[in-house]
């Protein structure tokens, strides 16, 4: 008997906790791919070592919980400007030197970071699984039959937020125009006098400062590890080719997709089927609407 | 002066060579194995308890005379992952020139790494991976003394059965048992061999039967619902890391109500870290492993009790806590090596292979109330390879079956309401 045909009340049940797993997964996605996207869509690097940074922040979490008995939602205040400043660094003694090099050479630099990384957490803090403990992480919300996990909810309506903030930012201010242009066409942007290496930097502490917030977000749901990073890090790039390279809206929606496929996949077909669902769809997209289910034709070599 | 400065020298002279005597003596009769465990990567926070039990259980070893009257030592090898299991055993063979490799920890590695040593005709120790398909290659240069993952299985079944069915006041045909497991060799051996057992000697309800990659899986929450609707008395859930934490803090979301949780082996729920995760929000999941808390050392052989009292201390001591599994699994597999070698005198592989073959001790024999008997094929026999169910109670994992082994009680049988399992 396929419990997925019975039909009644229960049904609905159903349907409705799969709808809000949905939601509430896709916003752990989307807030993890949101800063891939934008390092994607305006620098053209496929940054490998992003999964690295969001294990970065759940450490982060971690150690101010278990040391100073600080709840992440605090910690997340001191995370943007601290994962600012490591984005920024990690430009500057990393990305600056391979920018303008080919796409091979970026993808070998990043990849390496996200070894090396790896491997220095597992030096300095064991590869023992780590847990974020706060109050709110047991905290469990019920609205009729389906639940919600409170962490979950705040991290869902944080990546809402941060994804409208960046896109405003992007569409609406003087930097963010800055960007856009220097994502269409480099050459032109610093023929009409905008410092290229300075919007690269600006993006790149910005992509992180996204990533590192997102770990913290994550840390009372996951364990905290050194290959914690692995476990999303797949998933967001096929979150940021369904979006569209650098469109943050479309990371969004992508986010949503993806973890509906997961989903509902899973309930229907079991889950040992899921990544041959979405990887079908990542290679259909890639196909057929190479700039991704919401953007222009052609924006995949030009920019956003 | 001029004597003081000779009497020095005669002095510093026969120190010199009396520390040349003892090298050449002593110290120099020392006999290196290979050591592989994963010391990096995902795998790396059991392999390294794996090797704290082996290192703990060598220095015992040392005390008692060594092997084959010869000092004991370890050349070890990280094992991060198959690729590099197999070439560090190579490396171990031709650069320290062992002839011995032990390890691995995990069912992962052990099959990558015994065919890379069986390639130069090297002895393969396995004392922990459980992969069923590691003794079926006719390997001649293979032993392992832990149960095979068909023994697991039968085990949980004959747990389920015997113990948990009647306590439900259910027969074993009446149960509805909703199967779940990671989809590496070691989840899916140990949960083919129970699915079998428990369809075709109990007649149980098989109502679920799922598989899924536990390095992606971020939400049980479809699992949970699915389940849910099956109603199943048991769950049988094979885990491997923070999979066994995602979906017990699910169930508890869902309000997804099993009357036992069932688990095998040192990962997943086995592991100290789901009662850290969880503390006493985790109790009630059972696992089956080497005995932990509650352990009637007075079950084992004289001589056993003696070597278990030092090993658990010497662990403790070394790590502040109880023995773990990983620890328990390493520390006894050693020791046979030890008694193995020490019965053929050397590592060629025809006498040593004899001399596993002609070992024959009962039940209690070893630390962890192993017994010794092993087949053709090198495998220790599953029912002397005696297992323990241990249970999640206030952030501890005690031992509470079988009953005769052990001074403490299962609790929460059925599992009431999430918030009554105090």
């Amino acid at each position: 008997m396929d419990p997925a045909r019975r039909l009644g009340p229960a049904q609905i049940d159903v349907v409705a906790q799969l709808g809000v797993s949905t939601l509430l997964l896709g916003g752990i996605y989307a807030l993890i791919a949101v800063g891939l996207t934008l390092i994607f869509g305006i620098m053209r690097v496929v940054n490998f070592a992003h999964g690295e940074f969001l294990m970065l922040g759940m450490y982060l979490a971690f150690w101010s919980f278990t040391l100073w008995g600080l709840d992440p939602y605090f910690v997340l205040f001191v995370a943007i400007p601290i994962f600012f400043v490591v984005g920024l660094l990690t430009y500057v003694l990393v990305m600056k030197g391979v920018i303008h090099a080919s796409h091979n050479v970026q993808i070998f630099t990043t990849v390496g970071l996200s070894t090396a990384l790896q491997n220095v957490a597992l030096v300095l803090w064991t590869g023992d699984f780590r847990f974020v403990r706060p109050w709110h992480s047991s905290v469990v919300l019920r609205i009729g039959s389906t639940a919600f996990n409170l962490s979950q909810v705040v991290a869902f309506i944080i990546a809402v937020a941060l994804t409208v903030a960046l896109f405003a930012f992007m569409r609406w201010t003087h930097t963010g125009r800055v960007m856009r242009a220097t994502a269409q066409d480099r050459d032109a942007a610093t023929l009409m006098g905008i410092d290229t290496d300075r919007i690269y930097r600006l993006t790149f502490a910005l992509g992180i400062a996204a990533v590192g917030t997102a770990g913290v977000l994550v840390s009372p749901l996951y364990s905290v590890y050194p290959t914690a990073g692995l476990q999303f890090v797949l998933l967001s790039y096929v979150v940021v080719v369904l979006g569209g390279l650098g469109d943050m809206v479309g990371a969004l929606i992508g986010s949503l997709i993806v973890a509906a496929v997961e989903v509902i996949g899973s309930y229907i077909f079991g889950t040992a089927w899921k990544e041959v669902f979405y990887f079908v769809l990542f290679i259909l997209v890639l196909v057929f609407r190479p700039a991704g289910l919401f953007g222009q034709r052609g924006a995949e070599n030009l920019g956003v | 002066m001029s004597r003081r400065f000779f009497a020095l020298t005669v002095a510093t002279l026969v120190l010199g060579l009396s520390g040349w005597i003892a090298a050449v003596h002593g110290q120099s009769g020392e006999y290196k194995i290979g050591v592989l465990e994963p010391l990096t990567g995902p795998l790396a926070f059991e392999g390294k308890r794996h090797l704290e039990g082996y290192e703990v259980m060598r220095d015992l070893i040392n005390e008692r005379g060594g092997v084959m009257g010869k000092k004991l030592v370890f050349a070890v090898g990280d094992a991060t992952d198959p690729t590099a299991a197999a070439s560090e055993a190579a490396r171990l063979i031709s650069r320290e020139n062992v002839k011995i490799i032990t390890g691995t920890y995990s069912s992962t590695l052990c099959g990558a790494a015994s065919e890379a040593a069986s390639r130069q005709n090297v002895i393969y120790w396995e004392t922990s991976c459980v992969d069923p398909r590691f003794n079926k290659r006719g390997l001649k240069n293979v032993f392992r003394t832990e149960i095979d993952g068909t023994g697991f299985g039968w085990y949980n079944v004959e747990f389920i059965a015997k113990h948990l069915s009647h306590r439900f006041n259910m027969r074993p045909n009446q149960l509805k048992v909703a199967f779940l497991s990671e989809d590496s060799s070691y989840g899916q051996g140990v949960t083919e061999a129970a699915r079998a057992r428990a369809k075709q000697e109990f007649g149980m309800q098989e109502v679920a039967a799922e598989y899924y990659a536990f390095a992606s899986t971020n939400d049980f929450t479809p699992i949970i619902v699915k389940f849910k609707q099956l109603n199943p008395d048991i769950v049988h859930h094979i885990a491997r890391g923070n999979d066994a934490v995602l979906f017990w803090r699910q169930s508890r979301e869902q309000n997804f109500g099993f009357k036992a949780l069932v688990h095998a082996g040192a990962t997943g729920y086995g592991s100290p870290d789901f009662g850290k995760a969880l503390a006493a929000d985790g109790n009630g999941p059972f696992v089956l492993a080497e005995p932990g808390p509650g352990f009637k050392v007075e079950g084992l052989k004289a001589d056993a009790q003696k070597l278990e009292r030092d090993f658990t201390d010497a662990v403790k001591k070394r790590t502040g806590t109880e023995p773990y599994a990983s620890h328990r699994l390493a520390g006894p597999g050693l020791w046979l090596l030890k008694l193995v070698l020490d019965q053929a005198k050397t590592d060629d592989l025809d006498p040593f292979r004899s001399a596993v073959m002609s070992m024959d001790l009962p039940v209690g024999s070893m630390i962890n109330g192993w017994g010794v008997k092993f087949a053709e094929n090198g495998q220790n026999a599953n029912e002397r390879v005696q297992h323990y169910m241990l249970q999640w109670q206030n952030g501890q994992m005690v031992t509470v079956w079988p009953e005769e082994f052990t001074t403490m009680r299962a609790k929460w049988i059925p599992l009431g309401a999430w918030d009554q399992r105090k």
